[in-house]
């Protein structure tokens, strides 16, 4: 057998420093963190609002999240998945979709908060870059965008969420760089590109394509699309119903389910001394056994 | 080469970091709310450069006097000559831990302001002053034999078998 030197040393191991729990699953960018939870000591308790924007692979889940020591504590979230109740059924990941959620749990914070009276926000959504006013009696909700871990590009689907919480009425610092339709070259949003986003456009033109090009890749990729009867031109109607119910009613609704009354247990329970030694005593046993018949065998 | 003494001299371990704590510093710190009057430890953290305060107030506890954005002002007593000085100093919050120092005495006052609303209430009169620890009580030794030891004549012949 060839000599292999170990790399890993034991005093690699005595040396070895462990990261952050977070950051070992690779969840939390710790530098991001500390500068948005980081509240000026001279504003005491006052507590200081992340907008929290995840994507899953078929859901997206947005948050408005506060800091404290004894951990963090959300005001209000949005999932995509809540979106079946106000009429949009597929498509629940895409730009649109983030725009929805967004929309909802701004709109949600606001009347949890009593002021959505007050900040009605952009009620006709035209992709033009839209920041809240404040009005005389209150000053505007302030949160600040919490992307994660995501690489910031242009028309990324984070900034969906964003302009559909900022539409509704909150006070989010931004800029309109990174939404879809800013063109680096003359360094302007084109609200109509952005617009389109924003209404599942660029879905619609892509199943015109498809439609025309591909019908059988058409029928597999847009199967769901298909099965609700949502077709390439009535994208834009259904996501403007979509909104309006949101508006209209954007209250969370609380699962009949009752909380089950014991946990589900993800890990293995930590077995007692007893146990332990239990167990060694039955591999021992079983080894025993097994030797005795390979060594009658032999014979 | 003659000795240095610049601002950070002879701070090499107690500005370091521990061992296997380095890199980014926990959440906690800046999450504390510190208010005026409180008490505080200041100690280094070398991880932070910003708003570091000298060395001889590493381990030095102070009171609140200054509270501003990402900084509190810290009033410690320093030793100059033959008088001590209330210097006040501005360090970042990173450089400060909230002190135990009067946790003890807090602890007492609500005790004891609990033990004189039930006296109150009994109507009996309690005092709630420490006392110091008294003399040990008198006890009896339990299990002990007596042995008497008396010294034996010296014998030349036997001690000397051993060697010579």
């Amino acid at each position: 057998m060839a000599f292999v030197k170990a790399q890993k040393t034991k005093a690699y191991f005595k040396r070895f420093q462990v990261p952050f729990k977070r950051r070992r699953e690779g969840k939390t960018d710790y530098r991001a963190r500390i500068r948005l939870t980081n509240q000026d000591k001279n504003k005491y308790n006052t507590p200081k609002y992340r907008f929290v924007v995840r994507f899953s692979n078929k859901d997206i889940t947005a948050q408005i999240v506060s800091a404290t020591i004894t951990g963090d504590t959300v005001l209000a979230s949005a999932y995509s998945h809540e979106l079946p109740r106000y009429g949009l059924e597929a498509g629940l990941t895409n730009y649109a979709a983030a725009y929805c959620t967004g929309l909802l749990l701004g709109r949600r914070v606001l009347k949890m908060l009593e002021m959505d009276d007050e900040y009605q926000g952009n009620v006709e959504a035209t992709g033009e870059d839209f920041s809240v006013e404040p009005t005389d009696t209150r000053r505007p909700f302030r949160a600040l965008l919490d992307i994660g871990l995501i690489r910031t590009t242009t028309g990324n689907r984070v900034f969906g969420a964003l302009k559909g919480a900022l539409d509704a009425g909150l006070d989010i610092p931004h800029s309109d760089k990174r939404f879809a339709g800013f063109s680096k070259d003359n360094k302007q949003l084109d609200a109509d590109v952005h617009h389109k986003y924003i209404y599942g456009g660029h879905v619609a033109s892509y199943m015109r394509i498809l439609m025309e090009d591909e019908p059988e890749k058409y029928q597999s990729h847009f199967s769901e699309y298909i099965k609700k009867g949502i077709e390439a031109d009535n994208i834009e109607s259904l996501y403007k119903k979509v909104h309006a119910a949101i508006r209209a009613d954007p209250a969370a609704k609380k699962s009949e389910k009752a909380p089950p009354t014991q946990h589900k247990r993800f890990n293995l329970k930590k077995l007692t001394y007893e146990e332990r030694k239990a167990k060694l005593i039955e591999r021992l046993h079983a080894l025993n056994a097994a030797g005795g018949a390979d060594s009658e065998d032999e014979d | 080469m003659p000795a240095g003494h610049g601002v950070r001299a002879r701070t090499r371990d107690s500005f370091s970091r521990p061992f296997r704590k380095k890199g980014y510093i926990p959440l906690s710190t800046y999450l504390r709310t510190y208010k005026i009057g409180d008490h505080v430890d200041v100690k280094v953290n070398g991880a932070v450069h910003k708003g570091m305060p000298h060395k001889f107030y590493h381990g030095r506890t102070g009171r609140v006097w200054n509270v501003t954005k990402r900084a509190i002002g810290v009033e410690v007593n320093k030793q100059v000559g033959n008088r001590i000085i209330r210097k006040r100093i501005h360090v970042r919050v990173e450089h400060v831990q909230p002190s135990r120092c009067t946790e003890e005495f807090k602890l007492r006052k609500l005790k004891n302001d609990q033990l004189k609303a039930e006296a109150k209430a009994k109507g009996e009169i309690i005092s709630t002053k420490r006392q110091p620890e008294g003399p040990k009580p008198g006890f009896m030794v339990e299990g002990a034999t007596l042995e008497t030891v008396t010294p034996i004549p010296y014998d030349v012949v036997n001690d000397l078998k051993g060697g010579y």
